[in-house]
């Protein structure tokens, strides 16, 4: 069979010492910058990009990806510790995570964490290694009309994820919707909301925003004592494994998540943040123990980590099938190729095999080193708790603010954190939560681009957005989420299954 | 030419002893003396501390791998690190505000090329700096070219049949670049009017995307830059029309130039290494020196060959004179692609 040709290509490639060291050296990389709040991938791997001049590129695609998903794992650990997320797609996991961390199972979540990033990551590896060529056409099948309708469910989506109601959820999402409009205007080319400042033309990176509400926000108010201290919390090696109950809990969530992030992966430019909001979402809606999210559940932190780690492997299929990157750090692994000369496109497959299977068995290796490395780690993450917060948080704010610099070399970009950080505080004193702002934010730029790229190509017909199969089915998906939402429990299943009731 | 115009504030005595090591130093290259000796009081120190290179998009694109690739060897050149650092934003207006606003002691470089010196002042009124004024622009690498190209779907195969097809349905068809203000939207603003083609322009973030929907037959024409789009021109997946190269691009022997067809469309994305105004003369002579000697080495410029770049060479003045009159010949384009 094709398939195990193939793989044996890929292992034959992935599997000599000299690119396992450097998968090992990737992964364990990623995972501390991952842990570093603010300090993502991108600037690891960009860091990194003049050593692959001296690197066969294979290795240096292994090396680099290893930094890349490896920081997926590590993002969610400061976001379970500390209520501050690593990399933007950690802050669902502070949701459930911290709370978990407050009730003194941190063991337990990092674990879980793990686990769930191990199975995430697997996951998406198998269906890169299984559908690559199907999802790449599936990719290019997807038009503007289809981005916007599943922009449409995520937005519906990220207003339900609110713990504190469906009204200061939606407030939240159109606030980010309007902080994402700022910089210059896609279609006309027209300078908003930017007051002259030249470095806003561009709007305001994610990182900023995420580093400032969730990050910056955080260390404010533990400032201000607000936070309970539980530094003290013995935590001995069996806290670490969850109950029985627990694993079993978390299987389901696992395969939905994970499905979730597959799909998102494969969409150049969505990527893990919305992979994992949307994954958290849609668990909410679905799970039985929905009303305990955002209280701790285990769920709501298998859900958004199966699910980046998942769109964190998959995000690999338009980058190496198309040649298009979904993201800068994409973009940095084309760059690798291209010092070799090698130019990504459809051919690379079918021209550099040894290349795109390797890094598939890599993928494998990477997170069973991934996993093998972040289990015993977990104890040494929880001594971080006892560093008293004196020494701890002004770590944490020089670390975000060399983060946050380090993604455009702008100074700029740290006031703006710290002034998200003040707005973040002053949100929380008032229950707003950030993640539905910061969701609206993500999506709601891109939903204006794709919405005017319809209306344009359809020369400003609407039907267009139910004429397309694609884009209907996912509106309707949408109009149910919401009817969902808004309607008493119960509601939907009479209407749909009247006889029931009988 | 070197120190010819008097620039306020520098003393004549500076000025004629910078004039003389020049002469010495011109001298010395001429005869081809190697005494080491003279040469050492003839050349400037710099660079004695690490040198940074700021590049105007995030890394991983082109120019960030040509501004890599250079400090690399830069480096083992000179004897000092040459750093690359990534300002993107503000269509590169970010990065060359940035480098205005250094000191011009040879220690801050830019990766400079079209956009932030020869669109964005024109695009944006507002641009703090003024593209020759403000900097010294030192070495000319190359340029890089833009093609026009279209889907199988659109069954023309060249550029008569497609002028054909546009013509006898105007407004009907839709192309696409990679925003409002870059230059190959600027272009087709100009082949529109050129041509009296009338097509319906799509705008898009970048060429990535751009091209996510030109391969996916959402968008059947676009206008982008040369490289990125062969890998697919030689699976058959996409046809190239015309080129707006002087001449016929290496890359692409088979297709016309829009001058051939009779349209006088020219526009390149030229590349080079400029530096803050006020460059020392010794520093740019030996920049320009490490920088030629580094793209003459097979090296680099086979990699140059398959990133597309077509090199070129001219000196620093004829360099600044190229930006000068790229920033004349550009602006009434840019006036009339983003006008409302």
């Amino acid at each position: 069979m094709d398939l195990i040709t193939n793989l044996g290509i890929g292992f034959a490639t992935a599997a000599t010492p000299y690119n396992l060291v450097h998968c090992f050296a990737g992964v364990f990389l990623g995972t501390f910058i991952g842990v570093l709040p603010g300090v993502g991938p991108l600037a690891a791997v960009a860091m990194l990009l003049p050593v692959t001049f001296y690197l066969p590129p294979e290795t240096a695609l292994v090396m680099l990806a290893g930094v890349y998903y490896g920081a997926e794992y590590g993002g969610s650990i400061a976001s379970i510790l500390l209520n501050i997320p690593g990399t933007p797609s950690a802050s669902v996991t502070c949701l459930d995570g911290y709370p978990l961390a407050q009730k003194g199972r941190a063991g337990v979540a990092l674990f879980i964490t793990a686990m769930a990033s191990f199975f995430g990551g697997v996951f998406g590896v198998v269906v890169m290694a299984l559908l690559s060529p199907v999802l790449a056409e599936f990719a290019l099948s997807f038009g503007p009309a289809e981005y916007f309708s599943v922009m449409v469910l995520g937005l519906i989506a990220a207003s339900v994820v609110s713990n504190s109601g469906v009204l200061r959820g939606v407030i939240m999402v159109c606030a980010g919707i309007l902080l994402g409009t700022v910089g210059v205007d896609v279609n006309s080319g027209e300078t908003r909301f930017t007051g002259g400042i030249q470095e806003l033309r561009d709007g305001v990176s994610l990182v900023v925003v995420a580093m400032g509400l969730f990050g910056i926000s955080e260390v404010i108010v533990s400032v201000r004592g607000a936070t309970q201290s539980y530094a003290t919390t013995k935590i001995s090696m069996r806290d670490f494994f969850p109950t029985g109950a627990e694993w079993i809990r978390s299987i389901a969530p696992a395969v939905r998540g994970s499905v979730v992030g597959s799909f998102f992966g494969t969409l150049p430019g969505t990527g893990q943040t919305v992979a994992s909001f949307v994954g958290y979402a849609l668990e909410k809606r679905i799970s039985k123990n929905g009303e305990n999210f955002g209280k701790g559940a285990i769920e709501g932190v298998v859900v958004p980590e199966s699910a980046n780690n998942a769109a964190a492997q998959t995000a690999f299929i338009p980058t190496l099938t198309l040649g298009i990157p979904g993201s800068t750090t994409m973009a940095l692994m084309l760059g690798a190729l291209m010092i070799h000369g090698i130019t990504p496109g459809p051919r690379l497959i079918t021209e550099h095999p040894e290349l795109f299977w390797g890094l598939i068995v890599s993928f494998l290796f990477g997170n069973l080193f991934l996993l093998v490395l972040n289990i015993p780690l977990i104890g040494l993450w929880v001594r971080l708790l006892r560093i008293p917060h004196l020494y701890l948080y002004p770590a944490v704010v020089i670390l975000i603010c060399v983060g946050v610099y380090s993604i455009d070399n702008s100074v700029f970009d740290i006031w703006i954190t710290l002034l998200f950080g003040m707005l973040g505080y002053v949100m929380r004193l008032y229950r707003f939560e950030p993640a539905p702002l910061l969701i609206g934010f993500v999506l709601g730029p891109m939903m204006e681009e794709f919405f005017r790229r319809t209306m344009l190509l359809s020369r400003g017909d609407p039907l267009v957005f139910l004429e397309r199969p694609g884009s209907a089915a996912l509106l309707i998906a949408a109009a149910l989420l919401l009817a969902w939402a808004l309607l008493p429990k119960g509601t939907i299943k009479r209407l749909l299954l009247p006889q029931k009731d009988i | 030419m070197i120190g010819l115009p008097e620039t306020k504030g520098v003393s004549s005595m500076i000025n004629r002893r910078k004039v003389l090591s020049a002469v010495l130093t011109g001298m010395m290259a001429a005869t081809a003396v190697a005494g080491s000796a003279l040469v050492a009081t003839a050349e400037t120190a710099w660079p004695e501390k690490p040198v940074r290179i700021i590049v105007s998009f995030p890394p991983g694109g082109s120019s960030d791998l040509i501004a890599r690739l250079l400090s690399e060897h830069l480096t083992t050149e000179l004897g000092q690190q040459f750093v690359v650092e990534n300002k993107p934003g503000a269509a590169g207006t970010v990065a060359a505000t940035a480098l205005m606003e250094a000191e011009g002691d040879g220690y801050t470089l830019m990766l400079s090329n079209l956009t932030p010196f020869s669109v964005a002042p024109t695009r944006f009124p507002d641009t703090p700096y003024d593209p020759i004024a403000d900097f010294s622009h030192v070495t000319y690498i190359g340029t890089v070219n833009l093609g026009l190209f279209v889907r199988p779907s659109l069954e023309v195969s060249d550029f008569a049949g497609f002028m054909e097809l546009v013509k006898s349905a105007p407004g009907d068809i839709d192309y696409g670049t990679s925003g409002v203000g870059s230059w190959g939207q600027v272009i087709s603003v100009q082949f529109q009017a050129e041509t009296g083609a009338e097509m319906v322009h799509v705008p898009y973030k970048g060429s990535g995307p751009l091209r996510q929907d030109f391969r996916a037959d959402v968008i059947p024409v676009i206008f982008d830059a040369i490289p990125q789009n062969l890998p697919s021109v030689a699976d058959g997946e996409t046809i190239p029309l015309a080129v707006s190269s002087k001449e016929r691009v290496p890359t692409l022997p088979d297709t016309p130039t829009f001058t051939e067809l009779g349209y006088p469309i020219v526009a390149e994305n030229w590349l080079g290494v400029s530096a803050p105004a006020g460059l020392d003369s010794e520093i740019s002579a030996k920049l320009d020196g490490a920088l030629q000697k580094v793209m003459a080495m097979p090296a680099v410029s086979d990699q140059f060959e398959t990133w597309g770049i077509i090199r070129g060479t001219k000196t620093s003045a004829e360099f600044s004179d190229y930006v000068a009159s790229q920033a004349t010949s550009w602006a009434p384009l840019v006036k009339a692609a983003v006008k409302k």
